[in-house]
């Protein structure tokens, strides 16, 4: 009898879901550990939204019943850091000084809030929306028909903004270079996106950038702006793209840009290592480079299509996917990142 | 002369017995001795001792176990439990608990105070309980028919060791000085008067007090410890002897080929019941400790 | 239930303080007027590390027993807390210390062991410790302040009984605690809580009287204490022995006498020789005790004399599992010993119970002239139960002796079997009593009829104890009237017996569950009629054999169904449940 693979997913999102329930499909003998830090089972970020509509259990946002993990065979370790993996040995050490080995490893951890220097030391005073417990408190202190301040913007706070809208929500946007991230927009083009953003009940705050954030009494926040201005408002949400969350790999001796790097078949530098989602740059033969491919339909293809490369497949990712943000013929924002 | 030789007349010892009042203590009970057994000197001795102490009889309990020396309480005029083989002196020291003002008596044989009930009495002894143990030793077991016993003798004939007894015997006095008896005594149920003199002062101490009663089995011991043998043996105490020195009373008790009479030891010590007053006065003084509900 | 009804386990070794957090938890959610059940488990072994688990539920209406499933769980210690954690219900929490200093294998944090519908709450208890306290020690005390923190409970109460339990030790241990507790609390504040266990605010007596938190031993001693005892004599034995330690405190702080004999034999000479002098003296003890007391037992049944025996009773047979519950002393408790010796054994069911029943069996071991065994297990001994304390004692004062008539006769025959009684000290009651078979008299008589007559008087006088005044001797719960499923109990495991019987009517089931206190003499009527009323009847018990089912059984002569279990481990909601399932479909698959 040959000993049953142990593959270990980092990361519970839809990449790491995906992944993990392609796996138990292609091994049915394999062992599965999945390791994330959330403290839920598995629920789907891009649904956290409907949270402004009143679906505040977590429960309700679940994207699987959680007995699945049971049913696959998965097991499911929340509440934990991932500090250090040794690519050598293969193993992966816990913060809470757990050591486990793994034969195959699948990395999708996905991306954090890319917050500029200026803003670092104003971290605590700002709503992110990232994970439930975020979502919560962001929730929890936005009296009803509230205001909010999104700095950035990008594809992501866009739609958070919109959901916004929609519950009675006021909403300012200060406008930036990441507004429509992981988009490249020209000049011209972002001036039509611009227009109509503004058309959709935004109000838009440009050619100024933030200095501060102060904590105040009812409304709870004031955000300065480098020419003096100061907009009062309920919270502050930035938004400026995300970064991969990588720092755990430095020691795995893989190559890293900012990014785990992989071929178009999602495996890094170590042969025992894939990674999917956010997290990696892919290698593109088109731009000759390494780049990322962000969006959830990129991110679940990505999942899957590692798992089965795991597995014994040999696909590729198609890098010659193209994002694309465009005003529709009614005024309406498109892209390929979300459909509004 | 030896007392048991010499001529009793009936009547006589009737009216002279009628006379000295002691009679009261008896109950209406006969004793259902064998004729001559050595028991029928602790009846006697034991009403005499209360005459002379002057307790009335409901303020004095007889606890006894099981055996022929332990019927006694049913033939004298007391308060009396009749318990089980063995258990004299717990019985014993849960009455005086009761009851301080009561004076307490346990009596049994040797089978029933040192092998089933061994084990109580360095306790009774070492606490001080204030009550007066009574040992009958006849070196056998007389109410089940004459088995070898923990006193009986190197080589004697029972019918449970009808080979002959090769285990070695307890040596009940040496044990009780050892378990630190405040009061520890000698009397031969051949010495009736001596007997009741002890019995009295034994009662009389305050604390725990031991009497080891020399007492022939007629029925079923015919060759070892009968009145002509045990007659030759006894001695006084040495004169001068001093009943404070614990030495000099273990070496007594050593003595077993001539057993000594008197009082071997005596010493004055708090009682089992002044420890629990002393007991008392602390814990009004301390606070109660935690960990109550 | 409506309301509050929160069960927290705590789970550690022994070195880590698990018991002393749930003493202070149970502590604080009694004064707080919650109503609280909870049992420790400590490991057998005295040193070392074994395994500790402090369970205690909280609720705002009455509950019966700890549930099968905890709402919450901490682990003081991994490698302990890891078996446990499938006891946390879905929906609850684990909370554990997320930066243990040892490097652990896979599978070795606690962590690793959550299901996916539990929720993790992971706290470096040990750092937070260090940095409030300057040590590590304090990591247990932080715990139960990240707890409290995370369900809102009240700081205050807490320090106050952080407060109460260290008020023997300088201020600094106080005051170390109060830290560490706050400190924990504090991280609790910042923590996202996601289970959705939640701590309603607890429901106040209209008569405001306050509740107090004891143990089914704490209970024994307050009837003990509250009845008048006068002597107490015990050897120590596992789980009596927290009685006499507690006694060794109070009775001679109110002239009462408690001795440590030299063993069980003398513990129940000498409370049988003291009840015989007019005392009112008992002893405690558990299974291996009450089989050296056997003997004794039979003097005081023939004797006539009063005697209290509480008997906690633990795994058997001989040594058994000293630290683990088992309800298998029955038979010997009502049967043991020489002869046709009928005594009273009563086993109380709940905390309350244990004070009712302690303190009346003084009543009951006076008026009947005979040896009362209170018969407990490990679970009712150390589990603790809110109760509130009666405004006034209950319990009559000791009855008078003193002899009858012109001629004393200690054991008369009269016509309910009591005879007149004196005890020393008392002018013209001079008696003496005996073992042997004995006439009106007291004077030892084996005559045939004097032996028949003797034996009938001493069973008849206990006949009244079955409907004595203020004791519950059987007691029927849930519906009246005929039902399907009759479940018969007794002891610490009626708890649960009530838990799985309600469970049942919710479900439909047509149920209902008696719980028999007087197990010697058997209240027989009563008995009778549950058992017309029920088509099936069902005997859960914590032994081997079924020990309350053969007794009820042959002395009705009806059948029961036995459900006999004996793990060491209290009886399991969840199994009475699924047996009384089996047995409705059963009888409803019969009616058809
Ligand atoms: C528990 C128990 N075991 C055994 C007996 C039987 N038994 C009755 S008296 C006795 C020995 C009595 O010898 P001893 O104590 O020396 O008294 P004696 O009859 O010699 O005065 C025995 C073995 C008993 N009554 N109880
Ligand atoms: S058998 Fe021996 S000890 Fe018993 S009464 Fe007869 S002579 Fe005395
Ligand atoms: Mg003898």
């Amino acid at each position: 009898m040959t000993e049953s693979l142990h593959y270990v997913v980092i990361g519970s999102g839809s990449a790491g879901h995906g992944a993990a329930t392609t796996i138990r499909a292609r091994d049915p003998g394999a062992r599965i550990t999945m390791i994330t830090m959330s403290r839920l089972p598995f629920y789907n970020r891009y649904d956290l939204p409907k949270m402004f509509k009143g679906v505040t259990d977590w429960r309700d946002l679940l994207a699987e019943d959680p007995k699945i993990y049971d049913e696959l065979g998965i097991t499911l370790r929340r509440n934990s850091r991932v500090v250090d993996i040794d690519g050598r040995a293969r193993t992966i050490a816990l913060a809470h000084n757990e050591v486990i080995a793994y034969d195959k490893l699948l990395v999708c951890t996905g991306g954090g809030p890319n917050v500029p220097a200026i803003l670092e030391d104003y971290r605590p005073l700002m709503h992110g929306f990232g994970t439930f417990e975020q979502a919560s408190a962001t929730v929890a202190a936005l009296p009803p028909g509230g205001q909010v301040v999104i700095l950035g913007g990008d594809m992501i706070g866009l739609d958070i903004a919109f959901n916004l809208l929609e519950a009675g929500y006021r909403v300012s946007l200060a406008v930036g270079e990441q507004t429509f991230w992981p988009h490249r927009v020209e000049p011209d083009e972002r001036a039509v996106l611009l227009k109509s953003l503004a058309k959709t009940g935004l109000d838009l705050i440009e050619d100024r950038s933030v200095v501060a954030i102060e904590a105040a009494d009812r409304p709870a926040r004031r955000v300065h702006f480098d020419d003096g201005s100061m907009v009062e408002t309920d919270i502050v949400m930035p938004f400026f793209g995300i970064l991969p969350i990588v720092d755990f790999m430095l020691g795995a001796g893989i190559d890293m840009e900012r990014g785990v790097l992989v071929d178009p078949a999602l495996k890094s530098s170590n042969d025992a290592i894939w990674a999917a989602g956010d997290v990696c740059q892919i290698w593109s033969d088109v731009d000759r480079d390494y780049r990322f491919y962000h969006g959830w339909k990129n991110v679940r293809v990505m999942g899957e299509l590692a798992a089965r490369n795991m597995t014994g497949a040999e696909e590729t990712f198609d890098t010659a996917d193209e994002s694309v943000i465009e005003v529709d013929g009614n005024g309406c924002i498109r892209s390929t990142f979300w459909e509004h | 002369m030896n007392e048991l030789l010499k001529p009793v007349y009936l009547e006589e010892k009737l009216e002279e017995i009628r006379a000295d009042g002691h009679q009261d203590y008896r109950s209406r009970s006969l004793p259902t001795w064998c004729p001559g057994c050595g028991y029928f000197s602790m009846a006697e001795g034991f009403t005499l001792a209360l005459k002379k102490l002057g307790r009335s009889a409901e303020e004095v309990v007889v606890v006894s176990g099981i055996g022929c020396a332990s019927r006694f309480p049913f033939f004298v005029n007391t308060y009396g439990f009749h318990t089980l083989h063995g258990r004299t002196l717990p019985v014993a020291t849960g009455v005086k608990q009761a009851n301080d003002a009561l004076t307490v008596v346990a009596v049994g044989g040797d089978g029933d105070a040192f092998a089933i009930g061994g084990g109580h009495i360095p306790h009774a002894a070492r606490r001080n309980v204030d009550i007066t143990y009574l040992v009958f030793d006849n070196g056998i077991y007389g109410l089940t028919k004459g088995q070898t016993s923990p006193t009986s003798v190197l080589g004697f004939r029972t019918s449970t060791s009808p080979y002959e007894n090769g285990d070695e015997p307890l040596n009940p006095l040496m044990m009780l000085l050892a378990y630190r008896a405040s009061w520890v005594g000698q009397a031969y149920a051949g010495h009736p008067h001596h007997l009741a003199d002890m019995i009295a002062e034994a009662i009389a101490h305050r604390g725990f007090s031991y009497l080891h009663i020399l007492s022939p089995c007629v029925t079923f011991d015919k060759t070892t410890r009968t009145y002509r043998n045990l007659n030759m043996q006894v001695r006084d105490l040495p004169s001068g002897y001093d009943r404070t020195d614990l030495a000099a009373a273990m070496g007594e008790a050593m003595k077993v080929d001539h057993p000594a009479l008197g009082v071997f030891y005596e010493e004055s010590r708090p009682t089992l019941a002044d420890v629990m007053d002393e007991t008392a006065r602390k814990a009004g003084l301390s606070p109660v400790p935690a960990g109550g509900e | 239930m409506n309301g509050t009804d929160v069960q927290f386990a705590i789970c550690g070794s022994a070195g880590d303080g698990t018991i002393a957090a749930g003493d202070i938890l149970k502590r604080t959610m009694a004064l707080m007027g919650y109503k609280v059940i909870a049992f420790d488990i400590y490991p057998a072994e005295i040193r070392g590390f074994g395994k500790c688990i402090s369970r205690v539920r909280v609720t705002t209406e009455q509950a019966y027993s700890l549930k099968h499933q905890s709402d919450v769980l901490m682990s003081l210690n991994d490698a302990h807390a890891i078996p446990h954690v499938g006891e946390v219900r879905d929906f609850g929490a684990v909370i554990y210390d997320n930066a243990p200093i040892a490097r652990l294998p896979e599978g070795g944090h606690v962590s690793a062991h959550i299901r996916p519908m539990q929720l993790p709450y992971g706290v470096s208890f040990r750092s937070i410790s260090d940095r409030a306290t300057g040590n590590a020690r304090g990591r247990n005390i932080v715990a139960l302040g990240y707890l409290a923190g995370l369900y809102g409970m009240p700081a205050e109460a807490f320090h106050q009984t952080i407060a109460n339990k260290f008020a023997t030790k300088p201020q600094a241990v106080t005051d170390a605690n109060v830290r560490a507790f706050e400190a924990g609390y504090e991280a609790a504040i910042g923590t996202f809580k996601l289970d959705d266990v939640v701590m309603g605010s607890p429901l106040h007596r209209a008569d405001g009287a306050r509740a107090v938190m004891m143990t089914g031993n704490g209970a024994v001693v307050r009837g003990l204490m509250d009845a008048g005892i006068d002597c107490y004599f015990g050897y120590p034995i596992t789980p009596a022995t927290t009685i006499m330690e507690r006694l060794a405190v109070e009775m001679p702080r109110r002239g009462g006498r408690m001795l440590q004999t030299e063993d069980e034999i003398s513990a129940i000479a000498a409370t049988i020789g003291a009840g015989y002098a007019g005392a009112r003296s008992a002893t405690a003890t558990s299974g291996p005790g009450l089989a050296l007391m056997a003997e004794m037992l039979g003097l005081g049944v023939m004797a006539e004399v009063p005697s209290v025996v509480i008997v906690s009773q633990r795994g058997g047979p001989s040594t058994g599992m000293p630290t683990k519950t088992e309800q298998s002393d029955l038979n010997m408790a009502v049967f043991g010993g020489a002869g046709d010796a009928r005594r009273i054994v009563l086993a109380p069911t709940n905390v309350e119970g244990c004070y009712r029943c302690a303190g009346l069996a003084f009543e009951l071991a006076e008026k009947f002239q005979t040896p009362v065994i209170v018969l407990l297990d490990l679970y009712l001994s150390n589990r603790y139960e809110t109760v509130i304390p009666p405004k006034e004692n209950p319990f009559e004062p000791k009855q008078a002796t003193g002899p009858q008539g012109p001629v004393f006769r200690r054991f008369e025959l009269t016509e309910s079997g009591v005879s007149p009684r004196a005890v020393p000290g008392q002018a013209g009651g001079v008696h003496t009593i005996t073992g042997l078979e004995h006439n009106e008299l007291g004077r030892p008589s084996d005559q045939p009829d004097n032996h028949v007559a003797m034996s009938a008087k001493r069973y008849r006088k206990l006949e009244p104890a079955t409907r004595y005044p203020g004791l519950t001797t059987i007691k029927r719960f849930g519906a009246a009237g005929k039902v399907d499923i009759g479940i018969l109990g007794w002891g610490s495991t009626f708890g649960e017996i009530l838990e799985a019987m309600f469970e049942a009517e919710n479900e439909g089931i047509s149920c209902s569950a008696m719980k028999v206190v007087m197990l010697s003499p058997l209240p027989v009527d009563e008995l009778e009629a549950f058992f017309a009323d029920c088509r099936v009847v069902l005997v859960p018990e914590l032994n081997h054999e079924g020990q309350l089912a053969t007794l009820v059984s042959g002395t009705l002569g009806r059948p029961v169904v036995r459900l006999p279990r004996a793990t060491g481990a209290p009886m399991r909601v969840d199994e009475i449940l699924a047996e009384v399932r089996r047995l409705a479909a059963e009888t409803a698959a019969a009616a058809e």
